[in-house]
């Protein structure tokens, strides 16, 4: 065992030099990633969407990793990898993705040959503090390299990929000229990996960058398995700069505290007994002020959100301090994750199928943001309203029972649903008499019809909808695959 | 009838003339009628100039906004003016004016019917110019499709008389876009129809078939205008013999075709094509305790309603509504059920269904507010969706739901707090305006008369409290604050009154 060891180490120390004596650049160390992606249709879920190919820039890390975000690894169906200058191409795959910090590890698919020689792995700088120069680094179309520098020096929270998710972001100013239409561009600081660029805005010329802090947790967690991910905290909060609701809460004006508006059944705070009404004044030993920001010893003013998601990992303790009724009170919250599935209603869905079922020609689906916003970017305003309002309310269903939103999306004409073609958006309570919690429990009620009939009490429309069971199976085996070319009648994975 | 709020046409435009860009005047076509005693024949058709106040949702304590428009009226009998409501909403002052005599008369509403966009009209003094005038007839029947009709009237105001001719071209039921809620029978006829026509007759020989009212804007169909026909017309001045304008009765139910087999099979019922299955049935309406939902209705007095919900009716197949349309509330109903396997006859007596009203467009109507210490309370209405734009999803529950998830029964009025009059004792909730007020210092707010009342008492703390749908951050108003406050902005604000609330 020692000598093995010793062996290892001394083949190290063999390989050091070689590599050390070429300083990191765009050609040793970032490569073109070419994804064609494609995800499913949420409206007809047994096909998929037209597949589009981005062309994507990739960090080189150690063990011929390539960082990339996971934006750009969504739904991806075919990878390569590409040497800007010699255009030589491998096949990879994705490795580790987690679309909520908004990043993915490609790696090759089969041994790499010598495509990765005289490359140099980028470490990561993590200890970055703004007041810095940074290198943007692109490849021109006949794979120049081009680098373009900006000045880190602003720290905040902002929006990575997902909606409603807010994590560390380093903005800096300073133009980029834009080559190859990506998406993922390196950041570079003395030739170590900063961080990815998440956008850019020309107008103003600020670049939003995904730090290498971020980087370093998602590529520590993808290293020990099961990937942990970030954890869920689940409360919605409000500032208390007002002095009357200070003096309502029996705060000591004028110290800090947020008010917690409301608290997600099932997520960590629920569960670690935080109320709604509770004031937290402090997160792991951090004074929060009345905006709910504290003092980040790195980074200056910060929203709590960093504490909570950005830092933290699921398995950790969070320390609370909260002012409930007047009186201090510690709590310790466990964090835990949740997955886009423990939802009622996912709030994205990547590189897996909807769930659905179809009966006759009645489908069924799980609601998903991504079925929602289907409606487009003003989805609020006109996806079918039940199923916006279940959405911003989850709460009220998961404590009527359910587990999912069962729901019927729309009916393929046939003849099983003649007088039912106009059906869409419709909430499904009960099939056959049983309650439907999830689209598992539907299929088990539609092993029942009474006389042969299926009943599905659905919330509005014609409230009760009445199907031939014969005719169903009839058309499940025959009409539906034949004029919609449905080659699967139910995704339940 | 009134429709859900879940089907809401847009594009139906009413036809009074309002101040705006000119547009041009339909050409009369040559007309064989159009004889030497044209002066003769339209003298009964007159101009309608109406002053109106529209309050402003947004300022409810301030007065109301002149504007003004214009329209036709025909006298149909001595004395008495038929037009459409919409050309006499909201009027502060109405003059009508005969062709050929620049004498303004004025004159007021006597009966005005919103549901069905009409209204009577009198002078205030009877003059001796419309003494020798002859009424118009109304024709007592629907003008068959295809045949020739003249529409009359003062199209973009002017003081000549236009007449366009056309053909009946569709008889069916479709929105009234005045109130927005009702749709009742109304005539597609393809004549030029133009603002300022609205109100006028539209004629058949010498008889009125029907009161031209809305048409659609040129960029969405070409050569339709509506009329109202003959029976809504009856109907309207029948309802107003005792005095008094009742509104339509409503069955205050929703159906759905029954044209699955599968349907039948389930329901056992027999027949191949008769009955509409019943998917919601309001239980303070007409048919509330009787009517449940997942009944089949088999006939509505004595007309057979066929499986897509229509009724044939001297020949003609019709919605199954137009039974009810005919009615007057407190007038009875039979209806024919399939429950239980069985048929099951039942009575009903017809009445009104105010709850829907909340959705409609509201007119000579005072607008109720609460000023307190800056906010504003009003009741959830249509005009208030509009005015405020309100978005809050929970808002936009209350109102696209209040009638079908019965909101009504708990909530008589839905009370939001619509705006913040900024000052220092509010500044910081400004940003929860446009949500709906569920408590106040612990009392659940039923109404606007509730949220009065509950402000009105002292709180038992220090704090006034104010609780919002669905939000988890309390409105909280230190109590010696607000008197001071209260003063100052009504003050500041030009709030003469703080409230208005209708007895």
């Amino acid at each position: 065992m020692k000598i093995r060891l010793l062996f290892a180490a001394l083949l190290l120390a063999l390989a050091r030099p070689a590599v050390a004596t070429a300083a990191p650049s765009p050609e040793t160390s970032i490569l073109r990633v070419n994804i064609t992606s494609q995800g499913y249709n949420f409206a007809l879920p047994w096909q998929k969407q037209r597949p589009s190919t981005r062309r994507g820039l990739g960090a080189l890390l150690e063990g011929n990793r390539i960082l990339v975000t996971a934006e750009l690894a969504q739904d991806a169906n075919y990878i390569e990898l590409e040497q800007a200058a010699s255009g030589k191409r491998i096949t990879a795959r994705v490795e580790a993705v987690d679309y909520e910090i908004n990043l993915a590890t490609i790696v090759p698919d089969e041994a790499p040959g010598d495509f990765f020689k005289g490359m140099e792995p980028l470490a990561l700088d993590t200890t970055l503090k703004p007041r810095a120069t940074l290198e943007v680094w692109q490849f021109e179309n006949n794979g120049t390299p081009v680098s373009s520098s900006v000045d880190f020096n602003r720290v905040d929270l902002g929006p990575y990929f997902l909606e409603d998710q807010f994590f560390l972001i380093f903005q800096a100013n300073g133009a980029v000229q834009y080559r190859s239409g990506t998406f993922t561009l390196p950041v570079i600081h003395q030739g170590k990996l900063a961080g990815m660029l998440l956008r850019y805005n020309s107008r103003d010329q600020v670049s939003d960058i995904l730090p290498a802090s971020i980087v370093d947790r998602f590529l520590k967690d993808a290293a020990t398995p099961p990937y942990e991910g970030v954890p869920s905290f689940g409360v919605r909060m409000a500032p208390t700069l007002d002095p009357q609701l200070r003096s309502y809460l029996k705060l000591d004006a004028p110290n800090g505290g947020i008010l917690i508006t409301d608290v997600t059944p099932g997520f960590s705070a629920a569960e670690a007994g935080v109320k709604q009404g509770d004031v937290i004044v402090e997160m792991n030993g951090y004074k929060l002020d009345a905006r709910g920001s504290y003092q980040d010893p790195e980074y200056g003013l910060l929203g709590s959100g960093h504490l909570a998601r950005g830092k933290a990992a699921a398995g950790e303790v969070m320390k609370l301090k909260i002012i409930r009724d007047g009186q201090p009170l510690d709590l310790d919250v466990p964090l835990l994750r949740k997955k886009p599935q423990d939802y009622l209603v996912d709030p994205y869905v990547y590189d897996r199928q909807p769930r659905y079922y179809i009966l006759g020609g009645v489908l069924f689906q799980e609601l998903t943001l991504p079925f929602l916003q289907l409606a487009g970017k003003e989805w609020r305003d006109r996806a079918a309203f039940r199923l916006v309002y279940a959405q911003a309310n989850q709460d009220e269903f998961l404590k009527a029972g359910r587990k999912k939103l069962v729901f019927i999306s729309g009916v393929l004409p046939a003849p099983c649903t003649i007088g039912y073609e106009r059906m869409s958006g419709l909430i499904v309570n009960q099939v056959n008499g049983k309650d439907i919690t999830d689209l598992d429990s539907l299929v088990e009620a539609v092993k029942s019809p009474a006389n042969g009939i299926h009943r599905i009490d659905v919330q509005d429309g014609p409230r009760t909808i009445y199907l031939d069971d014969a005719q169903a199976k009839q058309d499940n085996a025959e009409f539906l695959p034949a004029r919609y070319r449905i080659t699967a009648m139910e995704n339940l994975k | 009838m009134f429709l859900s709020a879940t089907f809401r046409p847009l594009v139906l435009v009413c036809l009074a003339a309002w101040a705006g860009p000119p547009v041009l005047t339909a050409q009369d076509d040559p007309s064989e009628e159009k004889t030497s005693s044209l002066g003769k024949q339209y003298e009964s058709i007159v101009n309608v100039e109406c002053s109106a106040l529209r309050v402003d949702y947004r300022t409810p304590w301030n007065a109301a906004t002149p504007s003004g428009g214009t329209g036709t009226a025909f006298l149909i009998a001595p004395n008495l003016f038929m037009t459409n409501a919409h050309v006499v909403s909201d009027a502060s002052r109405i003059v009508i004016k005969k062709v050929g005599d620049s004498t303004p008369h004025r004159a007021r509403v006597k009966f005005v019917a919103h549901d069905c966009d009409l209204a009577l009209l009198e002078l205030e003094e009877p003059s001796p110019s419309f003494a020798k005038v002859v009424p118009l007839t109304i024709s007592t029947e629907i003008p068959k499709l295809d045949t020739t009709v003249r529409v009359v009237g003062f199209p973009i105001g002017g003081e000549r008389i236009s007449v366009t001719r056309g053909v009946v071209s569709r008889v069916d039921y479709q929105p009234y876009s005045h109130s927005g809620v009702d749709q009742h029978l109304a005539i597609q006829i393809d004549a030029a129809i133009n603002p300022g026509n609205s109100g006028g007759p539209v004629l058949q020989g010498n008889k009125v078939v029907g009161v031209a009212f809305q048409g659609y804007s040129g960029d969405v169909a070409q050569n339709t205008g509506y009329m109202i026909p003959v029976p809504v017309i009856r109907r309207f001045l029948k309802d107003v013999e005792d005095g008094s304008y009742d509104r339509y009765g409503e069955l205050a139910i929703q159906h759905y075709p029954i044209l699955n087999p599968a349907q039948r099979k389930a329901l056992n019922l027999p027949g191949e094509d008769t009955g509409v299955l019943i998917t919601a049935v309001d239980s303070t309406g007409t048919c509330g305790g009787i009517l449940k939902v997942g009944d089949v209705l088999l006939a509505l007095d004595g007309y057979p309603v066929d499986n897509n919900g229509s009724i044939n009716i001297d020949g003609e197949l019709t919605e199954m509504a137009e039974v009810v349309e005919r009615k007057f509330v407190g007038d009875k109903l039979k209806l024919k059920v399939w429950r239980d396997g069985k048929e099951q006859e039942f009575e009903v007596v017809l009445k009104n269904f105010p709850a829907y009203l909340m959705q409609a467009n509201q007119y000579d109507k005072q607008p109720e507010y609460l000023m307190h210490a800056g906010l504003v309370f009003q009741p959830l209405d249509n005009e208030l969706m509009g005015a405020f734009s309100l978005n809050n999803l929970r808002t936009r529950y209350y109102f696209n739901y209040y009638t079908q998830d019965e909101i009504y029964k708990d909530l008589p009025e839905v009370v939001v707090l619509t705006s913040v009059l900024p000052d220092a004792i509010n500044t910081w909730i400004r940003d929860y305006t446009g949500q709906v007020v569920e408590e106040i210092n612990g009392v659940k707010i039923k109404s606007l008369k509730d949220a009065a009342d509950a402000l009105a008492r002292e709180p038992e703390g220090t704090h006034l409290t104010i609780r919002l749908a669905g939000e988890g951050r309390p409105i909280v108003l230190e109590k010696q604050l607000i008197a001071p406050a209260h003063e100052r902005i009504s003050r500041k604000y030009g709030v003469g009154s703080d409230r208005y609330i209708a007895p």
